[in-house]
């Protein structure tokens, strides 16, 4: 992915705004928003008990693995899959947490990359001879891979659980399971060490601050991975044509609207401070309303709100299964996909000029 | 003797008028009434005069080595044949998909750095330019195709991932399949449309404008060898448009100059300029029509501004791309290598540049090899600095009518 700053003039415009602004005797009495403040609560609400959560549905998927490899039976198989499912739901709340050791090690690459390779993962298992760390093992692991190994090698799950016991399959899911729990902990571990202190006290408004960089890791999860992975590719938006294959999960071929449900529901709970465990705190709709009653301008948060109150009608008449939605009635597609996309303007634009955050990111130009 | 005076009196009334109204417009426009065609389509007794085959052969050539390149199971002798289109024993060979290719005697090498004005007395330069091409094509497979299963970091190639896709680099962060492919934008198209056939020397060689002037036509051909001499520079950047007499709207169809042209076009501070240069190619190309030649090398000139500008612009916007990509943290270079390793090309083919109304480059192989020396030293992209990529940025917007903000984005 390339990053890179824009907004030179914006921050230009800011400045003009400041300084007339500075007539008036209001702005120097206020308190500015307390960033830190809002820092401790996605620390401490959002994100380490994300990784918890996640951390411990990974445990259970452990040793539904285990269970399975030691007993491989089309019961234990049901305990993996479900245990599976709970990981990947679970993993829908921390995905857009890509900042700290998430970010350094490319944990969304290594986790939900799809659809996923299954000639790769195929030769991986032939082969027993992979190496998951390699970026071009992105898409033949992760839960997608997972998705392939338990839904979609065969259509009878007596005949899964078959395959599944041969040596190179039962070391390949094995592999690919340890590494998911490896990877979660590592970044669970990084933030109860010492990265939730630095993460709450880098708490200025430059470029690499974390207020800045966690803000643009939001946004940019809400435009590639919800917005345009989980329904734009799959309703071809990017393409000649519909990809109806693209859809998240499409092996198990019933999770893709629920995993996309959480994804969502996640985005929202995050923006309105709604945490983990009932507990709220400041997040960006209150920064938004505070900057909307220091300044006499807009209310965006609401319009954000509201928007995606709209996007949640179109989505709710969706099928369960992508899939079926692309192949069977695309146009209802396409418009949850325009109601995601409004936002998208909102949240570039008008949120990230109201708080004063330049957007580190463009799309690249594909060559 | 009585026709020779004759003769003489005609010569020196014909002279003497021309002084006189020469005298009373000191502007004369040679060609009042000639006007570009909307289309670059060029017909003698209803029949197109206008073909640049072998600049569509050698753009494929290239899009088909670009992607061999790509490709671990290339062999380094595929490669070298697609590049040279014989063995390396100087037997026939059949490395294209194409068979049309294979059948060509025309090859991308025989091109490379080898416009007239540039390189006929300069074969030294061409030769190592030449060889350049052949040690990336070389390095890909002996360096980075048993590197496949390695992660790249400083000093080993390998693979890096860029976003959530995969790159493939040597031990300085290099894509060599990106230095071929944008380093044959200059060195090939580039070279060989504003130095050599846009050159008058090419254009007048031999009796080109006698044969022009008196509509005679190349054997078996339909068109005169100097309007001819003027398509094939107008293939090297149009050669593979689905409809080439209106190539504008279908821009960016291949890999190559069409395709940066396309990109350089969309950026808003440099709109307009595709339409410039396909204008100053019909404009020039009608000229020839009508025998006017002074309004040709206009033409020639705004081309050759132009199509270097598209290289300027690109070399700047990639190189600023990738600074900006370079990770504060963490270890997410990838992204900025695959930018590098565009710029590196575009850089490499500025030495292919031409200025209007000079005989020079916008800038020497000294300088340009200073340019790539700066960017590979030490561990190359791994350690090469904002402030030195600010620094090649500003000595290349320099040279050129256009700041490093305007290319950067």
């Amino acid at each position: 992915m390339t990053r890179y700053i824009t907004g030179i003039l914006f921050i230009a415009s800011l400045f003009i705004f400041s300084c007339s602004d500075s007539d008036g005797p209001e702005i120097q009495e206020n308190e500015p928003f307390d960033r830190s403040q809002m820092l401790s609560s996605w620390a401490d609400h959002f994100i380490i008990p994300g990784f918890e959560s996640y951390a411990g549905e990974l445990d259970e998927l452990v040793s539904a693995k285990d269970a399975f490899i030691a007993n491989p039976d089309v019961v234990s198989l049901n305990s993996l899959k479900s245990a599976w499912l709970d990981a990947y739901k679970s993993w829908q709340k921390v995905s857009m947490f890509d900042i700290g050791k998430a970010e350094e090690i490319g944990l969304r690459n290594f986790t939900n990359i799809y659809p996923a390779d299954t000639d790769l993962i195929n030769e991986n298992i032939t082969s027993g001879n992979f190496n998951l760390a390699l970026p071009s093992n992105f898409d033949a692991q992760g839960f997608p891979a997972l998705d392939y190994l338990l839904y979609g090698l065969s259509p009878d799950d007596s005949e899964i659980v078959t395959m599944l016991s041969q040596t190179n399959h039962a070391q390949y899911l094995d592999a690919l399971i340890e590494r998911l729990r490896t990877l979660g902990n590592e970044i669970l571990n990084d933030w109860k060490g010492n990265y939730r202190d630095q993460f709450i006290q880098n708490d200025g408004s430059s470029a690499t601050a974390s207020v800045d960089k966690l803000v643009n890791d939001f946004l940019f999860y809400y435009e590639k991975y919800l917005r345009a992975g989980k329904i734009g590719i799959p309703a071809g938006v990017f393409s000649g044509g519909p990809i109806s294959n693209s859809v998240e999960a499409p092996y198990s071929g019933i999770f893709s609207k629920d995993l996309f449900n959480i994804a969502f529901q996640s985005v929202q709970d995050f923006f309105n401070g709604r945490g983990y465990n009932g507990i709220s705190g400041n997040s960006l709709d209150d920064y938004l309303k505070f900057t909307s009653n220091v300044n006499g301008t807009r209310d965006i948060a609401s319009e954000i709100q509201s928007q995606w109150k709209s996007a949640e009608a179109k989505i709710e008449v969706l099928l369960p299964n992508f899939r079926d939605q692309v192949e069977q009635d695309n146009i209802k597609m396409l418009e949850a996909y325009d109601e995601l996309q409004k936002a998208v303007v909102l949240l570039k634009v008008e949120m990230m000029q109201a708080l004063n955050i330049r957007v580190d990111f463009v799309d690249a130009d594909g060559d | 003797m009585k026709d020779w005076k004759i003769l003489f009196i005609l010569v020196f009334a014909v002279i003497g008028f021309q002084a006189c109204s020469d005298d009373d417009d000191p502007t004369p426009d040679p060609s009042p009434s000639l006007e570009a065609p909307g289309t670059y389509n060029f017909e003698r007794n209803g029949q197109s005069t206008v073909s640049f085959s072998g600049q569509t052969t050698r753009i494929k050539m290239a899009s088909e080595l670009i992607n061999a390149m790509k490709k671990f199971d290339s062999s380094s002798e595929l490669l070298l044949e697609m590049y040279v289109n014989e063995s390396a024993s100087g037997g026939d060979v059949a490395p294209f998909s194409e068979s049309d290719l294979n059948s060509s005697t025309k090859s991308i090498r025989s091109k490379v750095a080898a416009s007239k004005d540039f390189f006929s007395a300069n074969a030294a330069e061409s030769s190592q330019i030449k060889a350049d091409f052949e040690s990336w094509i070389n390095a890909q497979v002996s360096e980075v195709f048993p590197n496949e299963n390695v992660l790249a970091e400083p000093g080993v190639a390998g693979q890096i991932a860029d976003g959530s896709s995969v790159r493939y680099v040597n031990a300085k962060g290099l894509e060599y399949n990106q230095a071929v492919n944008k380093g044959l934008i200059g060195a090939l198209m580039v070279d060989q449309m504003v130095n050599n056939y846009l050159s008058p020397a090419v254009l007048d060689d031999g009796n080109n404008v006698a044969e022009n002037d008196d509509g005679i036509l190349a054997e078996d051909k339909s068109y005169t060898t100097m309007e001819h001499k003027w398509d094939e520079a107008y293939g090297y950047l149009f050669g593979t448009s689905t409809n080439a007499a209106n190539p504008l709207p279908t821009l960016g169809e291949d890999a190559f100059l069409n395709k940066y042209l396309q990109r350089v076009n969309g950026d808003p501070d440099f709109e307009g300029i595709a339409q410039d240069i396909f204008d100053a190619f019909k404009l020039g190309r009608a000229a020839i029509v009508a025998g006017d030649y002074q309004l040709r090398d206009e033409q020639a000139e705004i081309v050759r501004g132009l199509v270097s500008k598209v290289i300027g612009v690109r070399a700047v916007y990639y190189l600023q791309q990738g600074k900006n990509g370079l990770p504060d943290s963490g270890n997410d270079y990838g992204g900025a290598f695959h930018d590098l390793s565009e710029g590196f090309g575009f850089v490499y083919s500025l030495r292919f540049t031409r200025q209007p109304e000079s005989s020079s480059s916008y800038f020497s192989k000294a300088e340009v090899d200073g340019f790539i020396q700066q960017l590979t030293e030490g561990n190359g992209f791994w350690d090469v600095t904002p402030a030195t990529l600010d620094q090649i940025s500003e000595a290349i917007a320099s040279k050129f009518d256009f700041s490093l903000s305007q290319a950067a984005e």
